[in-house]
C-alpha cells in the first residue's frame, strides 16, 4: 500500500496557517472594516487598488528606489568589506564608523535627508544607502575573515598580479558571501525606501502607508501593505533562485 | 548495557561472550547483521586490541560498551563490564578518533568535566589533572584552550582526561588515525609509556597492524561485514618495545599473512 | 607602538578627521538651515542637556524614557524570543507551525508593525510594546533556533559516555554553544528595539528621544535634530560598545583570530 510520501512539515504548517486565517476572519467579524479588516474584506480592496492603473506608476517608482539604492549599497559595501579584510588598518578606522552608522535609525536617516535634500528624489535613496552599506561591509568582512590564506600565497608564489588576485582567488570565494549580503541588502532596502518615502517624498508606496495611517484606515493601509509585501517576496524568491543556479553551476554539476 | 559484578570475576574487567547485534535497514527494513558472535575478554591491566579494516562495526562494539549503543539481548550473546571500587557503574574512559574537547573550556576544566561526571570528589581534581597532564607530557597547559593546541597536543588532552577519572576500562577507537605519521608514533611510544606507568586496562582499535602489535599483549582479529573475530593472538613481548624489534615485525607480517587470507577466501564466496 | 595603540589612535584619528571635514563643509555652505557647523551642534547639546526643553522636560526625562521602554520592551522580545526558538528546537511540530508563521513576521517592514501596533493598541506603552515584540520576537526565535539545530553531536556524546547528567549538559555543553547565537541575537535585537521604540515616539507616542527628533524636525530647527541624533548615537554607542562588547569577549575569549589581515 502506498502512503503518501509528503515532506514532514507540510501538514502542522499548512494547519496553522488555515487556522490563523479562520481566527482572523472570526475577528474581524467584531470590529469595523476600517479598524480591522478581514481576509476576505482585504482580497476585495486589493483587487480595487490594482484595477486602477495608477496604482502602477505608484509600485515602479518604489521599485526603482530599491533597485538603484541596491546597486550603489552593493558597490560601496562590498569594496569597502574587502578592503577592512585585508588592510588591519583600515578595518581599524572602518569599524568604528560602521558601528556608528548602523547604530542610526532609519527615522534619522530620513529626517536628515529631507533636511539635506528636501523632498526630491535623493532623500529616500541616500537613506537606504547609508542605512544599508554598512551590513554589506560587515558581511563580505566575515567572508574575508574565512577566506583561506593558502590560496592567497598560493597565488603569490606563482606571481599573480593585484587584480587577477582580486578577480580570480578572493572574489569567487567571496561569493557566497556577496550573494548572502546582496539578499539581506534587498531584504533591508526595501523597508527602508517605504521608511524614507514615508518622510521624504510626496510618492511611492512608502508615501501611501503613511497617508492612510493619518487618515486612520487600517484596511486601505494593509492593502498597500500587505500586497507590496507579497510583491517584494515573490521578487526576491525570483531573483535569488535564478542568481544561486547560475552562479552556483559549478557546485551541481560536481553533485551530479 | 553493562553490569558489575564484584565477585568471581577474577582478573576480567570485559567479558563478551557471542555478542551480536542486529541493525534494520533504513531503507528496506530489513534487520542485517552488525556484529556476528563477538567473544573477547580484556585482563585488569592487559592491552587488548581489535584489528580489522575499516568500517566493520570496531565502533559499534566499544558504543555498545561504552553504554551509548544498545544491545538488544533477543539479538543474542552477553556483555559484562566489572568494577573493583566501590561505585554502583563500571567507570568508562573513552578517547575517540576527534579529541572531542569542549572548546570553550580550558584544558584543566575539561578534565574536571569528566571527573565531576563520574563524581570523584572535588578534593581530589587538583592532583588528577596535575598528575595525568604531566603523565601525556602536558604539564603546564592546564589554562590553555584547546583550539590553541596542535591535533596531537589535543588528542593527549583527551587521554588525560578519560586516565584522570582511573577507569575500569580505558576504550580508544583509532585515536591515532586522524594525526600524521611522525605525531603518531610520538604518541605510541608515549602511550607505551603510560602502561608501564599507570597500568591502565584498555581496549584499543585499530586498523594499523604495526600499532596493534607494538601496544597490544593480545590482538583480536576481526573481518567484516558482518564484523567477526577469526582469530586471537597473543604479543608476548616484554616493554618497552622497541618498532624495530625482529620478533614485532615477524608477529606483523603473520598478521598481515592472516588477514589477506581470510579476506581472499571471502572474496571467492562473494564472488 | 603596539598594535592595540595603532588601533585606538587610528579611531580617534578618523574622529578628527571627520570633525574637521565637517567643519569645512559647514563653512563651504555658510547655510546653518542646512547643516550647522560642529561648534553649532556642541553648543545646542550643551544647550539641550542644560536648560529644560519645551513643556519644561529635561533631556535626562527623555532618555530616561527611552532608555526605560527600550530595556523593558527589549527584554520581554528576548525571553519570549529565546522560549519559542527552544521550543521550536525541542519539538518538530512547533518548529514546523512556527515556521509558517514567522516568515511573514519577518518580512513585515518595520514602519508597517509600529502603525498597525499603535494603531491598534493605542500611542502608549502597549502600543510601542506590541511594535518591539512583533519584530524583535520572531527575529530572536529563529536565531536560537538556528543555534539549537547547530549543535555539535559528537561533543555530546562525549558527554553521556563520561556520564554527565542533565545539569552539566546544560551548563557545560548546550549553553555554550548556544551563547554565540543569544548573543548576536542580543545585539541586533537590541540594536533595532532603541530603533522602534525611537520610531514609535516619533509617531506620536509621547516623550523620549524619538518625541524630541520630531518635535524639532517639524520646526525645521536642524541644530536641535542633528544634537539630539548626535546624542542617542552616542548613548547606543557607548552600551553597545563600552557594554556588550566586553561582554562578547569575555564569553569568547577561548576563540582564535584573522588570519588573512596583514
Amino acid at each position: 500500500m502506498k502512503s503518501l510520501n509528503l515532506k514532514p512539515g507540510l501538514v502542522p504548517g499548512v494547519v496553522t496557517i488555515l487556522v490563523s486565517l479562520i481566527i482572523w476572519q472570526v475577528a474581524s467579524l467584531f470590529f469595523i472594516p476600517v479598524f480591522l479588516p478581514g481576509p476576505v474584506y482585504l482580497i476585495d480592496l486589493i483587487v480595487e487598488v490594482y484595477s486602477d492603473p495608477a496604482s502602477y506608476a505608484v509600485i515602479w517608482k518604489t521599485l526603482s528606489r530599491i533597485f538603484n539604492g541596491l546597486i550603489l549599497c552593493m558597490l560601496i559595501g562590498t569594496s569597502i568589506g574587502i578592503l577592512m579584510g585585508i588592510r588591519r588598518n583600515f578595518e581599524s578606522f572602518m569599524d568604528s564608523w560602521i558601528m556608528v552608522l548602523l547604530t542610526f535609525p532609519a527615522i534619522c536617516w530620513a529626517f536628515l535627508s529631507v533636511l539635506w535634500f528636501g523632498l526630491s528624489e535623493w532623500a529616500p535613496m541616500l537613506t537606504v544607502i547609508l542605512i544599508v552599506f554598512p551590513f554589506v561591509s560587515m558581511n563580505i568582512w566575515e567572508g574575508t575573515k574565512a577566506l583561506e590564506k593558502e590560496l592567497v600565497d598560493m597565488a603569490t608564489v606563482y606571481r599573480a598580479d593585484k587584480w587577477s588576485m582580486l578577480r580570480k582567488v578572493l572574489i569567487p570565494q567571496l561569493m557566497p558571501y556577496i550573494f548572502s549580503a546582496m539578499r539581506i541588502a534587498l531584504s533591508l532596502s526595501w523597508k527602508i525606501v517605504l521608511v524614507g518615502e514615508a518622510f521624504g517624498v510626496s510618492s511611492g508606496v512608502g508615501q501611501k502607508l503613511i497617508y492612510w495611517f493619518e487618515e486612520t484606515r487600517v484596511d486601505m493601509m494593509l492593502t498597500w501593505g500587505l500586497s507590496f509585501m507579497v510583491l517584494m517576496v515573490v521578487i526576491e524568491l525570483l531573483v535569488f533562485r535564478l542568481w544561486e543556479r547560475h552562479t552556483f553551476a559549478w557546485r551541481h554539476q560536481i553533485a551530479n | 548495557m553493562p553490569t558489575d559484578k564484584n565477585n568471581g570475576h577474577g582478573n576480567t574487567v570485559v567479558d563478551v561472550q557471542k555478542l551480536t547485534k542486529k541493525f534494520p535497514d533504513p531503507m528496506t527494513g530489513e534487520e542485517f547483521v552488525v556484529l556476528d558472535a563477538i567473544s573477547l575478554s580484556v585482563e585488569k591491566g592487559k592491552f587488548a586490541s581489535i584489528v580489522g579494516p575499516s568500517g566493520c562495526g570496531k565502533s559499534t562494539l566499544l558504543n555498545i560498551i561504552a553504554g551509548i549503543e544498545t544491545h538488544d539481548p533477543s539479538d543474542g550473546g552477553t556483555l559484562d563490564v566489572y568494577s573493583d571500587s566501590e561505585v554502583a557503574e563500571p567507570r568508562v574512559g573513552y578517547v575517540f578518533q576527534n579529541a572531542r574537547l569542549l572548546n570553550w573550556l580550558t584544558v584543566e576544566d575539561n578534565m574536571i568535566f569528566a571527573l565531576e561526571s563520574q563524581g570523584i570528589s572535588k578534593d581530589l581534581w587538583r592532583e588528577r589533572v596535575d598528575k595525568y597532564l604531566e603523565m601525556v607530557g602536558l604539564e603546564g597547559q592546564q589554562k590553555n584552550y584547546p583550539l590553541n593546541l596542535s591535533g596531537g597536543m589535543q588528542q593527549r588532552v583527551a587521554i588525560a582526561r578519560a586516565l584522570a577519572i582511573e577507569p575500569d576500562i580505558l576504550l580508544m577507537d583509532e585515536p591515532f588515525s586522524h594525526l600524521d605519521e611522525i605525531t603518531a608514533r610520538k604518541m605510541r611510544f608515549d602511550l607505551m609509556e603510560i602502561l608501564m606507568r599507570a597500568n591502565p586496562t584498555i581496549l584499543f582499535i585499530t586498523h594499523d597492524l604495526g600499532e596493534a602489535v607494538f601496544l597490544a599483549d593480545n590482538i583480536y582479529m576481526m573481518s567484516t561485514k558482518p564484523a567477526r573475530i577469526f582469530k586471537q593472538i597473543e604479543v608476548d613481548v616484554p616493554r618497552p618495545r622497541k618498532p624495530e624489534d625482529p620478533k614485532i615485525f615477524d608477529l606483523e607480517k603473520e598478521l598481515v599473512r592472516e588477514f589477506f587470507s581470510v579476506l581472499d577466501a571471502q572474496e571467492l564466496e562473494d564472488g | 607602538m603596539s598594535e592595540k595603540a595603532t588601533a585606538v589612535s587610528i579611531r580617534i584619528g578618523s574622529i578628527f578627521v571627520l570633525i574637521g571635514v565637517w567643519y569645512l563643509f559647514a563653512k563651504l555652505m555658510a547655510d546653518v538651515e542646512v547643516l550647522p557647523g560642529p561648534l553649532a551642534i556642541a553648543h545646542a547639546i550643551w544647550g539641550v542637556l542644560i536648560e529644560p526643553g519645551p513643556e519644561g522636560k529635561s533631556a535626562y526625562f527623555h532618555v530616561g524614557i527611552t532608555l526605560g521602554r527600550t530595556f523593558i520592551t527589549f527584554g520581554v522580545a528576548m525571553v519570549l524570543g529565546i522560549a519559542i526558538g527552544l521550543t521550536m528546537g525541542l519539538r518538530k511540530v512547533i518548529e514546523y507551525s512556527m515556521m509558517s508563521l514567522i516568515p511573514l513576521a519577518l518580512t513585515m517592514p518595520t514602519i508597517l508593525m509600529v502603525f498597525l501596533a499603535v494603531m491598534w493598541f493605542g500611542f502608549n506603552e502597549i502600543g510601542s510594546l506590541v511594535a518591539v515584540v512583533g519584530v524583535v520576537t520572531p527575529y530572536v526565535a529563529v536565531n536560537i533556533f538556528q543555534g539549537a539545530q547547530a549543535m555539535d553531536k559528537s561533543v555530546i556524546d562525549m558527554a553521556r559516555v563520561f556520564r554527565a547528567d542533565k545539569k552539566m549538559l546544560i551548563r557545560k555543553v548546550y549553553i555554550p554553544q548556544l551563547l554565540p547565537y543569544i548573543f548576536s541575537a542580543f545585539r541586533f535585537a537590541f540594536g533595532m528595539t532603541w530603533k522602534i521604540v525611537a520610531l514609535a515616539e516619533t509617531f506620536g507616542i509621547k516623550y523620549g528621544i524619538g518625541y524630541m527628533f520630531f518635535f524639532w524636525f517639524e520646526q525645521f530647527n536642524m541644530e536641535l535634530v542633528l544634537a539630539w541624533i548626535i546624542m542617542f548615537v552616542i548613548l547606543m554607542l557607548i552600551l553597545e560598545h563600552g557594554v556588550f562588547a566586553r561582554l562578547e569577549h569575555a564569553a569568547f575569549k577561548w576563540r582564535p583570530a584573522n588570519k588573512l589581515q596583514t
